[in-house]
């Protein structure tokens, strides 16, 4: 038994023990437990952090002369150790008070933990592929674990869920192609074998390969412009179900893309491939996606009114920092990117987390029937400042050096297009997390509110524990550079040298001690001299005026409704929905072409018809 | 070995004697289907046991081909034949469901099934194949209804047109060779046969056969025919009789047509199968209908993998038909007690949560998702077409994926219905005993493939080779050359 075995046999046991027993009342505690557990297992490969270590694991099977085996390097253990991360702080949520009450509304406990567990089996399935036929059914599974824990609440769910295993099983029908053709090449599904005949590929054949790898990647990772299936189906899925995944399910999109098309095709190789009658190569293309990637989704999140949305939207935008600095390829963008992996799973699970905190003590997430919860619900609206300030790429939060690291190397790269529209998307980002907690928990309370209660512990440890988290990692962002130079190096990426404080430049580099501890001085400075003065005096929160008059307490003075007026008036046009339109137009295709293909079996007069079959098919031979 | 004439004529004696064993005793009618069927699963389990990996030609009545009959026994036709004693055996019509006429039928079904797989010349395959055809025109209409008589009033038009035609083809290959013994005309086909008429004799042939493997274009008899006959019927005709039709046209295209223009048809043909039948099935409005239109589909997929020639090509598509000829019977039986409208299966979980599993797990077979053996079988589909490199079978590659897609959000409609929470109106009923025991042991039967998946796979790797092997066919049967022929 390898170390990786005991990982994949504890997941799996997991698993099996929330399918067994999920119903009983501390089933999910058991089952955070063993989350820790698949922690500890992975800390047990702690050297894959740091250097070019693999463990593999000695399950294998021999099928037709080909041999599928598994195997964990730098690379999947970074992303293993962010999906354990996920489940663990997801099921801790879900443990205490979120279970009562998720079972009082009629749910299946049982159900919704043993979803959690088969999702990060499956991907630790994924994670530890060691060849393209590993990789696709670690793939498939990976669809239809998410495809269970978002279908499992409600009719609603399922409707979206439906709509997320269509473009699933298109997607990964674009992988199958890719690997029966590299099977067709090669005679193997080894990656060796693929990265032996890369330089010996046509552009033409190559194109075809990273297109449909490339296509079914991003399905997942919901990459413009097959993005529409994602935000809602992660919004309708239970409260620490879309936190896990949204915290990392869609990510393994960009762990499959990382594996196949940088480390095994290379970016030698891209830049090569340039696209005719433009200035663009393959590399290009893919930095554009990622940038509308970033753009529109981002913008729409700005439109919505349901705090999960909204964020959901977020979730599908933020893909794009990942793959743009991804495919910088240079050290700096792609720590980057792959910091920013890391630094937006632990930033959006404790939104999501907070957002369900608040559904479970007022039932809704509509951000215009909220207002003023801070006062109620202290502890949660800390964890959704430091979110949202991470979410935003602001210091002294992780999310502000994975940004700063990505725009760094756009500049230095000469990339100041991308470089706008990178600017572009987090403006978006800033307004709209600022209407989400200025619609939820800043303004004025709502009456039917004033009696809600914070959180209990069970929600409000795993979210601050989070917080803490984005803090640290803010702080001293060298802990989780070190395991991104290792991943680096393994899949064959310029390495970043950095400290604990961040990156060195002759011209000034970044060091987050430094920032964060000159951030904090001044806060605490201005908090002496405001607590010292004495001066402040506490008002009701009703104690309001405008344009010189007292505004009775029957008149709220929150506006939520139509936010940001002005700048969507500006912008509203834009707002086309071409791609839900091309989406709806070809649905009523399949629908004609159904109701055609029904009609041809339907026909009544059979005789006719095979007479015409006959002459034709006889004519068919005579031609030939 | 030499009882495997049992096989056929066993059955089709009980058959005729079922009325006679009726007037002593019912209880020894009712019982002695099954027991016949039993025997002859065991004679032939047990002359796979003796075969090997070879191959021997029964010559019945001591007489030689030319002018005797010919069964020819190798993996592939004993494989089916024992499939059809067994299948029949699983799909009985247990306590007593349509009286002496459905058993007689039945019987005549395992009979003229097991001659079809067995046949060594093609016109012993033309008298089986109608007899089957006979025989399943009264099944299909057992329950008496409407529907059920003008769907075979149709059925019966295309059958009969379909064997007319294959007559013609045969009376060709017949006027170009003066043989109708396969092994014969292996040997004869390649100056004889590889010319207009030969390719005629084919087309003529695989329409007609086609029929019953659910060819397009002459298919269209099947889904008005699955949705009205009793499901146990459906489930033998999707599953049992199509694929005996299929194993009759890869023996034709194996030693008497190894034309690349043949290859080309049948994947043309394939294709627009999957197309035409994935796409009607995603609009169909009751289970069996669906189930039905998915079978037009999966059988496309097996003659778009018939199409690639050799033994890579032989190894897909009968995997493909074998894991069809496991999953779809179960889909069926299954299918008995949720047909009606597909919104009246809304909450169907509920009442029956075994069947509800089930069909999950034969959906995601169907659907080919690793690690369940129809994604392998589907693994070699593909891997197999691009190797051929062509444009027209990557295009079979698309279109086989392309039907995937359609077909997983078809299929998990229904499934996400039936886990919606039950009307109020009352629930959707559960399902029979043994309708669910029997399908509960396929599904045990599909997961067991999991395991076992190496050795199945080598198996019929080995089954493959021997089906292409023509000399191997020539040789078993050792025909007298024929010198003058007409």
């Amino acid at each position: 038994m390898t170390p990786l075995d005991h990982l994949l046999l504890l997941s799996a046991l997991t698993a099996v023990f929330t399918l067994a027993a999920g119903n009983i009342r501390s089933a999910g505690w058991i089952a955070t437990l063993l989350y820790a557990a698949q922690g500890l297992a992975l800390v047990k490969m702690w050297g894959m952090g740091y250097g070019p270590e693999v463990a593999d694991s000695s399950i294998s099977f021999q099928l037709l002369g080909q041999t599928m085996h598994w195997r964990f390097d730098s690379l999947s253990w970074f992303f293993a150790l962010i999906t354990v991360g996920a489940g663990f702080f997801s099921s801790w949520f879900a443990s205490g008070g979120w279970a009562d009450h998720y079972r009082a509304q009629g749910n299946s406990l049982r159900l919704f933990h043993s979803a959690l567990a088969l999702n990060v089996f499956s991907m630790l399935v994924l994670l530890a592929s060691g060849d393209l036929l590993s990789l696709f059914i670690g793939w498939e599974l990976v669809s239809w674990a998410s495809f269970l824990i978002m279908g499992l609440a409600s009719t609603r769910a399922m409707g979206y869920a439906m709509r997320y295993l269509t473009y699933a099983i298109a997607g990964a029908m674009a992988i199958l192609m890719g690997i029966v053709m590299v099977h067709a090449q090669t005679g193997s599904f080894e990656f060796a074998a693929l990265a032996a005949a890369v330089p010996g590929m046509s552009n033409g054949t190559l194109w075809l390969l990273l297109l449909l790898f490339g296509g079914g990647f991003g399905v997942k990772m919901a990459l413009v412009p097959v993005h529409l299936w994602q935000a809602k189906a992660y919004a309708e899925t239970p409260g620490p179900g879309a936190a896990f995944l949204g915290a990392i399910s869609s990510r393994m999109g960009l762990f499959a893309l990382i594996l196949v098309i940088i480390q095994l095709v290379g970016i030698g190789r891209l830049v090569g491939m340039s696209i005719p009658y433009t200035f663009l190569d393959a590399r290009d293309l893919l930095a554009w996606v990622a940038v509308f990637t970033m753009i529109f989704p981002t913008y729409i999140a700005l439109r919505q009114h349901d705090a999960r949305r909204l964020l959901a939207w977020h979730g599908v935008g933020q893909t794009g920092y990942m793959l743009l600095g991804v495919v910088i390829m240079d050290d700096l963008g792609s720590a980057g990117g792959l910091m920013h992996v890391f630094n937006y799973a632990t930033y959006q699970a404790m939104l999501f987390m907070s957002v369900s905190a608040i559904m479970y003590r007022t039932g809704t997430a509509d951000l215009n029937q909220l207002g003023g919860l801070v006062t109620r619900m202290p502890l949660t609206f800390i964890a959704m400042l430091v979110g949202i300030i991470g979410l935003a790429g602001l210091p002294p939060m992780n999310g502000f050096v994975s940004k700063w690291l990505i725009y760094r190397s756009l500049v230095a790269e000469g990339m100041p297009l991308l470089f706008v529209g990178a600017v572009i998307g987090t403006l978006g980002t800033i307004l709209s997390v600022y209407k989400l907690i200025h619609n939820s928990f800043l303004g004025q309370l709502r009456l039917e509110h004033a009696k809600v209660e914070e959180a209990p512990w069970s929600m409000t440890l795993p979210m601050l524990s989070l917080a803490a988290i984005v803090f640290l990692t803010g702080y001293f962002p060298g802990v989780v550079l070190d395991w991104i130079s290792a991943l680096q190096a393994s899949v064959g990426l310029p390495v970043l040298a950095h400290h604990l404080g961040g990156v060195h430049f002759a011209q000034g580099g970044l060091d987050m001690i430094w920032i964060n501890s000159l951030l904090i001085a001044g806060i605490a400075i201005g908090a002496l001299i405001f607590y010292s003065t004495g001066r402040s005096q506490r008002v009701h929160q009703l104690d309001n005026y405008a344009g010189g008059h007292f505004l009775s307490a029957d008149v709220r003075y929150q506006y939520s409704d139509n936010f940001y007026p002005g700048l969507l008036h500006l912008i509203g046009p834009w707002y086309r929905k071409s791609f839900r339109w091309a989406e709806s137009a070809l649905v009523s295709l399949t629908d004609a072409l159904s109701l055609a293909m029904q009609g041809l079996y339907r026909q009544v007069q059979p005789s006719i018809y095979l007479l015409i079959t006959v002459v034709i098919a006889l004519s068919w031979v005579n031609i030939r | 070995m030499n009882n495997l004439i049992l096989l056929v004529v066993l059955p089709l004696i009980t058959a005729f004697l079922l009325p006679v064993i009726d007037r002593f005793s019912t209880l020894a009618a009712r019982w002695s289907g099954p027991l016949v069927l039993l025997i002859t699963t065991f004679i032939g389990a047990s002359a796979w046991l003796q075969l090997g990996t070879g191959a021997v030609s029964l010559e019945l009545g001591g007489f030689r081909p030319p002018l005797g009959i010919v069964l020819y026994v190798d993996q592939l036709a004993l494989l089916f034949a024992i499939a059809v004693s067994f299948g029949t055996l699983l799909l009985w019509p247990y306590g007593n469901r349509g009286g002496l006429r459905q058993q007689t039928l039945t019987l005549l079904l395992a009979g003229s099934g097991s001659g079809l797989a067995l046949s060594g010349d093609l016109f012993n395959i033309y008298v089986f194949y109608e007899l089957v055809a006979v025989v399943s025109y009264g099944l299909a209409v057992s329950l008496r209804t409407p529907a059920a008589f003008a769907a075979a009033i149709r059925y019966l038009i295309i059958s009969g047109f379909g064997a007319a035609l294959s007559l013609a083809g045969i009376a060709l290959i017949y006027d170009a060779t003066g043989t109708l013994n396969l092994a014969q005309l292996a040997q004869l086909a390649p100056e004889k046969l590889n010319d207009l008429q030969g390719l005629s004799a084919f087309v003529l042939l695989l329409i007609g056969i086609g029929v019953k493997a659910e060819l397009f274009p002459v298919n269209t008899w099947v889904p008005e025919i699955y949705a009205t006959a009793p499901k146990r019927v459906s489930a033998l005709l999707a599953g049992l009789v199509s694929k005996l039709a299929v194993v009759v046209i890869l023996r034709l295209l194996v030693l008497i047509f190894p034309q690349p223009e043949a290859h080309t048809l049948l994947l043309v043909l394939g294709i627009l199968g999957v197309l035409t039948g994935e796409l009607a099935a995603w609009r169909a409005r009751d289970l069996p209908r669906v189930l039905a239109y998915s079978s037009i589909g999966q059988l496309g997929i097996v003659f778009i993998a018939f199409s690639v020639p050799g033994e890579a090509g032989v190894f897909a598509g009968l995997a493909m038909a074998l894991h069809h000829l496991l999953i779809k019977p179960a889909l069926f039986l299954l299918a008995e007690r949720w047909d009606g409208s597909l919104a009246g299966l809304t909450g169907a979980a509920k009442a029956s949560p075994l069947g509800a599993a089930l069909f999950v797990l034969f959906s995601l077979s169907l659907l080919g998702i690793p690690p369940l053996p129809g994604f392998w079988a589907k693994l070699l589909v593909l891997t197999s077409l691009a190797q051929m490199g062509a444009a027209l079978y990557y295009t079979g590659a698309v279109v086989i994926m392309l039907g995937m897609v359609l077909e997983a959000n078809y299929l998990f409609r229904i499934i996400a219905r039936m886990y919606q929470k039950a009307p109020s109106t009352g629930t959707p009923p559960g399902h029979g005993r043994l309708d669910l025991a029997i399908s509960s042991m396929l599904g045990a039967g599909l997961i067991a493939a999991v395991f076992l998946l190496a050795p199945l796979a080598d198996r019929l790797q080995g089954i493959a080779a021997q089906t292409v092997d023509v000399n191997q066919y020539i040789e078993a049967v050792n025909p007298v050359p024929t010198r003058n022929p007409i």
